[in-house]
């Protein structure tokens, strides 16, 4: 490097041919002699060294005098933590904070919640191996000393070696090559850093992938968050559209394959049905009705006792109170949650006395009461596929009790319990 | 340290009278055991052997599943070239040699069955074919049918005894000619070895456990099955080990590295079975369909409900923790500990399943004033009652499989030929 035809430039300096000794480097023929050229170092007494192999070598933890790894432990710890962490957050979100109603299920129950629990467990454990082992391992580790010797390139294919550090405090240049000589070295080399101290640094487009890399994952956070502090009168993104728009016709919808443009066809002529208790002859039990008008009592065949109306509590609180409440008064949880909301979902209120009596649930038959459930009433659909007979008949009386409850003076208490309720 | 080793000269690889006095152990345990539950037995106030029957029937499949646990490792360790079995796999086939004794034992409650016993299974009983209370299971009792039953069994017993029988002959067949291709035909035919076994127990476990709840089904059954297998399975395999280096023999050649892998096999069927177990529970559960939870009504309430806790701490939770641990499949005495424990609830698990079924009776559903079958899940009808001969015959049938071990024990008990002999001695665990 010639500085003396262009005085302009500035003077380079000149760099020496090595930089500072790293340590030596020893190549070895076997996995076997790597282990016992191994021990040999080790009961030296050096500490700052380590053995390089193309596969996992067995014994060769024990050779080197390396502890047993703490990682099972990292392991168990954090498997630990993702099964109380799952169990937490789901009883959190549908016990505790978001509780809903779904068929009248609990909203906790152990057996449901252990698939999530089992998984979380698997998450941390394996989340903790993989950073775990990156960690002991003092990794990631871009560039090493010892790639500057080209027969290194060989560690990956068919060669072992061992290496030991100049910072040891065992470390003798003569001393530390006899030994690995003595261990049975195919060939000593001695490696320097390199003289340029500009190479010791990270190169800058792996700093510039890291900045980038990392500024695109933010991009769906930005989006995200853009979503939820704006407004929008667009329909929201569907995701899967096939599944939200499916080839299939609902009941009761329009079709105009038929000439009276309806999807349903109902019953054909000379339909039999399976269930024998379909056929209805007793019009009070299956419609609530007497020669055309609501039956205001309950069918014969129905003991009215304690029994019918436990059913009918359980019953109620399935089927109705995610619009009625667990009151009847109105206000379960789908209006409750449509009113957080910002909007309106009426539901009756079963118990109320005061509207004009066309309106009020508690002064209709009950046998009309039993149509409705069955059938449904304005937006409120019919129940006759999902609860059979006998339970709708249960639910009405259950409703009649609660609108006895909501609407009780204190003389309908027995006397001898009147003290103390106010 | 190199990557293979050779077999000590000095060591001791004979069976010699080994399996003559397992023999004998076997005989003595099994006509004291068996002799005092056909006393009990007939003794007890149910009647007809009634309690005998299902005692043996879950102690039948008791050593029925720890002989497949082994066919299965031998199977496994020819199919996925295994390294660390060899050096135990004689002891292995030994115990999957014990199948044919098994299946003979299993006559126990096959023959009654054939001769016309009706209170064994309940598909059995003239009552079974009553559409009025049993329409669930009509179109099951084609299948379940005593002479087909014993005609399948049959077929269950040949086929699992022809495989064990296979590798195992094999097996010694190399110890005289040395010829490596041996090990390359075992590898050949434990693909569709593998495939036999698994529909064959499959089908074992349905027909002798499952069918004892006609009403009920479970398609993942034989799995579990074979899952709880495998741990007892693995538990007898480090005792009957460790027994075999107490007489001096393989002291050289069988150390903590081996065992630590029985450790680790047990331990992962530990929670193989437990995984199974709720995966059949907990769709029945969710799906809560009549048909699929009247096997864990009367198991989930009533006085079963802490027979079921007990399997689940006892088979699953206990011994999953501290098993997860290297040492406790190091240290023999945590080994031997956990292998007993768990042999013990094996058995319960198995007890579990069968036993429940015990009770059956014309039921009468109170909230739809209809008459019901039996085993349609009311709990008040099935009761937790422990019975003398549920014990004995337990371990009377321990004594038939000693039986069948100890035929086997001869010769060598290291495939001193085999391939990966090297390999396995030198076997070590990271």
């Amino acid at each position: 490097m010639s500085t003396t035809e262009h005085h302009d430039d500035p003077v380079e300096p000149v760099l020496p041919e090595h930089g500072d000794l790293y340590g030596v480097l020893a190549e070895y023929d076997t996995p076997g002699e790597l282990v016992e050229a191994a021990r040999k170092v080790r009961d030296a007494g050096y500490t700052e060294f380590d053995c390089y192999s193309p596969f996992p070598v067995h014994g060769i933890d024990e050779a080197m005098g390396i502890k047993r790894t703490i990682l099972p432990l990292l392991i168990f710890g954090g498997g630990f933590a993702g099964t109380v962490g799952g169990l937490f957050l789901e009883w959190y979100c549908n016990a505790y904070r978001w509780g809903w109603n779904i068929s009248g299920k609990p909203t906790w129950s152990i057996p449901a919640n252990i698939p999530i629990g089992f998984e979380t467990t698997i998450l941390l454990s394996v989340l903790t191996t993989f950073f775990g082992v990156w960690m002991l391992n003092k990794l990631p580790q871009v560039w090493h000393p010892f790639f500057r010797s080209d027969k290194f390139a060989k560690v990956t294919d068919d060669s072992f070696f061992i290496g030991i550090e100049a910072k040891d405090r065992r470390f003798d240049v003569e001393a530390t090559e006899k030994l690995l000589k003595d261990a049975g070295a195919l060939e000593i080399e001695k490696v320097y850093l390199d003289p340029d101290p500009a190479k010791k640094k990270l190169p800058k487009w792996i700093m510039a992938f890291i900045v980038s890399s990392t500024a695109f994952a933010l991009v769906p956070l930005v989006i995200a968050a853009k979503a939820r502090n704006s407004k929008s009168s667009e329909p929201h993104i569907h995701i899967f559209p096939d599944m939200d728009f499916q080839p299939k016709y609902k009941s009761d919808q329009a079709m105009d394959l038929f000439s009276d443009e309806r999807e349903n066809r109902g019953e054909l002529d000379g339909t039999v049905s399976r269930d024998p208790a379909s056929l209805k002859a007793d019009e009070a039990f299956y419609y609530g009705l007497d020669n055309g008008a609501w039956i205001t009592g309950f069918p014969k065949q129905l003991d009215i006792d304690q029994r019918l109306m436990d059913r009918g509590k359980s019953r109620f609180n399935i089927y109705c109170t995610p619009c009625h409440g667990y009151d009847g008064q109105g206000m379960g949880a789908v209006p409750t949650r449509v009113a957080r909301g910002g909007g309106t979902w009426s539901v009756r209120d079963l118990t109320d006395n005061s509207k004009p009596p066309s309106h009020a649930v508690i002064t209709m038959p009950n046998g009309q009461l039993f149509n409705t459930i069955s059938n449904g009433y304005a937006t409120m659909m019919g129940y006759a596929g999902q609860i059979p007979h006998r339970d709708r008949w249960a639910i009405v009386l259950y409703v009649r009790a609660l609108e006895r409850a909501h609407n009780a003076s204190i003389d309908d208490v027995p006397a001898d319990q009147q003290k103390g309720i106010r | 340290m190199s990557l293979t080793k050779t077999l000590h000269p000095d060591e001791k690889i004979k069976a010699g009278k080994l399996g003559k006095s397992l023999t004998k152990v076997g005989l003595g345990i099994a006509f004291v055991f068996l002799g005092i539950s056909l006393v009990l037995g007939a003794m007890h106030p149910d009647g007809h052997m009634r309690r005998f029957l299902y005692a043996y029937v879950i102690g039948w499949s008791y050593i029925f599943s720890i002989a497949i646990g082994m066919l299965w490792l031998i199977i496994l360790h020819h199919l996925v070239r295994g390294r660390w079995v060899t050096v135990v796999r004689r002891i292995a086939e030994a115990m999957a040699g014990a199948m044919p004794i098994i299946f003979i034992a299993g006559l126990g409650f096959i023959l009654p069955l054939v001769f016309g016993y009706k209170d064994l299974y309940y598909w059995a009983h003239p009552d079974a074919h009553d559409p009025a209370i049993n329409h669930t299971m009509l179109h099951k009792l084609g299948w379940l049918e005593p002479n087909f039953f014993a005609i399948r069994y049959v077929f269950y017993g040949v086929a699992l005894s022809f495989l064990a029988h296979y590798f195992r002959k094999k097996s010694i067949e190399q110890d005289t000619t040395g010829d490596p291709k041996i090990s390359e035909t075992l590898r050949i035919a434990s693909g569709p070895a593998m495939v036999l076994f698994a529909l064959v127990t499959c089908f074992v476990a349905f027909d002798v456990l499952m069918s004892m709840s006609p009403k009920w089904y479970s398609t993942i059954y034989g799995v579990a099955f074979w899952g709880s297998g495998c741990v007892g399975a693995f538990a007898a395999f480090a005792l009957l080990t460790l027994a075999i280096q107490r007489t001096g023999r393989l002291t050289r050649s069988v150390n903590p590295e081996h065992y630590h892998d029985m450790g680790k096999w047990m331990f992962s069927f530990t929670f193989f079975w437990a995984y199974t177990a709720f995966s059949q529970f907990m769709l029945q559960w969710y799906g809560n369909m009549p048909e699929e939870t009247v096997f864990y009504k009367y198991r989930m309430f009533g006085e079963w409900q802490w027979v079921s806790i007990a399997v689940l701490v006892g088979f699953f939770a206990f011994p999953f923790v501290f098993l997860m641990s290297r040492w406790t499949k190091r240290i023999v005495p945590a080994l031997v500990f956990f292998s007993v424990w768990q042999l013990v609830f094996h058995w319960l698990d198995l007890y579990w399943n069968v036993m429940p079924n015990y009770d059956w009776g014309t039921q009468f559903h109170e909230d739809t004033k209809l008459v019901l079958g039996p085993l349609t899940g009311n709990t008040a009808f099935h009761h937790v009652a422990f019975s003398a001969v549920d014990i004995t015959v337990w371990i009377g049938l321990i004594g038939v499989f000693l039986i069948g071990v100890g035929r086997n024990l001869t010769g060598n008990l290291i495939p001193v030929k085999d391939p990966t002999l090297g390999l396995s001695l030198a076997h070590e665990n990271q």
